[in-house]
């Protein structure tokens, strides 16, 4: 094994782990605060593909810079989702909550393909295949730039989370929902902020990837299961957790398509899965919630 | 008299179900005779493959209350096995399919050993990453599946039994006999395990795993047999359909897609229920269908809703086939909002609660 090589996989695998990190954090966002598994997660970053695309096609707003539109629309896209389906089945049982979240995926995945048909989208940008050596290291460009935007992103969560009163609240909701409320925490709305921020940041993560990814119908459910993958193994509820896992994931991937195969790294990421949900379900950085 | 279970006193063999169960039987065996359209014929077989499905994971999902949505992986195993053989050892698929059984249940109890170590959601993802690998596995083992090429066969050796050739499957018929039969016998065994002391087990580790597992029942050894049962007849329902369609590959035998229409076949109509996956199959089968097909599009027309030259009109005929999966979306979310015990469970509430207004 060429070493130039491993290292050019190590550095595009950390990149590409950036924008896994965000999904991850959306999704365990969402389950930190309602115990709800989001089985549709990578459709609603489909939706963000989509959004992504037709704003640079039809307004010529360049992928980078539409994240400002493609965040907040996600975020009300998501917030409403909460408020009209996700809010009724709250207290029932899981696999209900599952189930309701795989149909509303259903929806998303075949009205994308009602409205746009099960075409491959390509979005090319000017910079879409350039990149720049450092140390005989490729760099893709929207890789980096991407890379970038989801630290800045995830920086902007963490303090938000961290620092202002309303992080807080969905801090302290996670933690204890019943202790919360009795504090005079409205937990309902917190369960609406945070499904919309969850939803924002799987539809960043949808528009950061739209340089470099294929754009079709049914791209979510393979997200959608990369992000269980990342989420599992940061541990549920941990967004320090899916930040590492995320770049894990993305380093695994890479590491494993130039010294296994690129046709098994999906094997290899899946059964690190299952190996960390067998030895130790809680993940890297969670409690146990078995 | 015999002494009946009182929990199942009004599902007892009362004369008026029993013989109401045997003409509906008669009926469907005499169909065929009556009806000679292919497509009808082609509807019912799905309708059967589709109870099949369901009702093989309702023992499993339904009854012991584990939440596989990693099914694909035996409906493939079932496929892949009985296509192999037959094309590469020119086994008979009524052989190949035995075979896929057993393939299907050392599988089950690989699957068993690892994902039932854990609980709920846990459980749910630990089934799905399961039957991903098995499905990355058969893409890139080209050797034997041909990977995302697929198995492709034209002819199906005649069913012989000695000499006699009771069928050489030129037509629908036989394909429609066999699903009718395989359709009527996974009903027949959940009748069995719902009335047996397995499904007792099974039920007890539904309502409550630690209190089972406190009163002495094996949890290891009893979802194992549940899966193991659920997953033989999922092999059998992926043998027929490779069979039937004559062509099969990993994105239509292996793909998350198929485990989640495997559970919303039993979702829709009702789990833990005998009837629960035919009417969800009988619900969704048409539905699919008539969008895979162009009927809605085609009536919307007729009736003038929407005009043929229309921009809609053009549309809807050109897509709507390609989201026939969107009705099962709808379908799972208007169950889970409104109906949380399925078609079945409703429309039994409903007559219950008139009965109580008229009492």
């Amino acid at each position: 094994m060429d070493f130039s090589v491993l290292m050019q996989a190590i550095v595009s695998g950390i990149l590409v782990g950036g924008v896994y990190a965000l999904i991850g954090i959306g999704l365990t966002i969402i389950f930190g605060v309602m115990r709800v598994i989001n089985f549709g997660h990578g459709d609603i970053m489909m939706v963000g593909m989509y959004m992504t695309y037709f704003l640079f096609t039809l307004f010529g707003v360049d992928p980078f810079v539409s994240v400002l539109i493609t965040m907040p629309l996600m975020f009300l896209f998501g917030a409403i989702l909460q408020k009209v389906f996700i809010n009724r089945i709250l207290g029932s049982l899981p696999q209900n909550q599952i189930l309701l979240t795989i149909g509303l995926g259903l929806i998303m995945s075949n009205t994308a393909m009602l409205a746009f048909t099960s075409d491959y989208k390509i979005l090319t940008t000017s910079y879409s295949s350039s990149s720049f050596n450092i140390f005989g290291i490729s760099i893709s460009e929207p890789l980096l730039i991407s890379f970038l935007i989801t630290a800045a992103i995830t920086i902007g969560l963490y303090w938000f989370l961290l620092k202002t009163d309303t992080g807080q609240a969905i801090r302290a909701t996670a933690q204890d929902r019943e202790a919360a409320q009795l504090m005079g925490i409205n937990v309902k709305w917190m369960s609406i902020l945070s499904f919309g921020i969850g939803s924002a940041m799987a539809g960043t993560a949808g528009a950061l990837i739209s340089p470099t990814y294929y754009i079709f119908p049914q791209v979510g459910s393979a997200f959608t299961l990369k992000a269980f993958v990342i989420t599992v193994l940061g541990g549920m509820g941990s967004i320090v957790g899916a930040t590492l896992g995320g770049i894990i994931i993305g380093l695994v991937e890479s590491v494993a398509a130039v010294t296994i195969s690129s046709d098994w790294k999906d094997v290899v990421v899946f059964s690190i899965f299952l190996l960390v949900l067998l030895i130790k379900p809680s993940g890297l950085m969670g409690k146990s919630r078995m | 008299m015999k002494p009946t279970n009182p929990l199942h006193s009004q599902r007892g063999a009362s004369t008026v179900r029993v013989s109401a169960g045997i003409a509906v039987i008669a009926a469907l065996f005499a169909f065929p005779q009556f009806v000679e359209s292919p497509y009808i014929l082609h509807m019912m077989i799905l309708f059967f493959l589709s109870t099949l499905m369901g009702q093989s994971w309702n023992i499993i999902g339904g009854y012991t209350g584990q939440y596989s949505v990693g099914h694909a992986a035996y409906f493939g195993t079932g496929a892949y096995t009985t296509l192999i053989l037959l094309t590469t050892k020119e086994i008979a698929p009524w052989y190949g399919m035995w075979v896929g059984i057993a393939a299907s249940v050392v599988l089950a109890l690989i699957i068993g050993s690892i994902c039932f170590r854990l609980r709920g959601p846990y459980f749910v993802l630990a089934s799905i990453a399961v039957a991903e690998i098995v499905r990355c596995t058969a893409l890139n083992l080209t050797n034997l599946t041909k990977g995302a090429e697929g198995i492709l066969v034209v002819d199906i050796p005649a069913f012989k039994i000695g000499e006699t050739i009771i069928t050489d499957f030129s037509s629908k018929v036989p394909y429609y006999y066999i699903a009718l039969v395989l359709a009527l016998v996974i009903i027949g065994v959940t009748w069995l395990v719902q009335h047996s002391k397995l499904g007792y087990y099974f039920q007890a580790i539904r309502e409550d795993q630690d209190a089972a597992h406190s009163l002495g029942i094996n949890l290891t050894i009893w979802k194992n047999s549940a899966l193991v049962i659920s997953a033989a007849f999922t092999s059998l329902a992926g043998s027929f359909y490779a069979i039937f369609v004559k062509f099969i590959d990993p994105s239509t035998v292996l793909p998350l897609d198929l485990s989640v229409q495997i559970v919303l076949i039993s979702i829709i109509g009702g789990i833990g229920t005998i009837f629960g996956p035919v009417i969800g199959a009988l619900v969704l089968v048409p539905l699919s269908e008539a969008l895979r097909s162009n009927v809605i599009t085609e009536g919307l027309i007729k009736i003038g809703l929407v005009s043929e030259e229309s921009g809609v009109g053009i549309f809807l005929k050109e897509h709507l086939a390609h989201a026939h999966v969107l009705i099962y979306g709808i379908l799972v979310v208007v169950v889970i909002l409104f109906m949380p015990e399925g078609v079945l469970g409703y429309f039994r509430k409903m007559t219950t609660k008139k009965k109580g207004g008229e009492a």
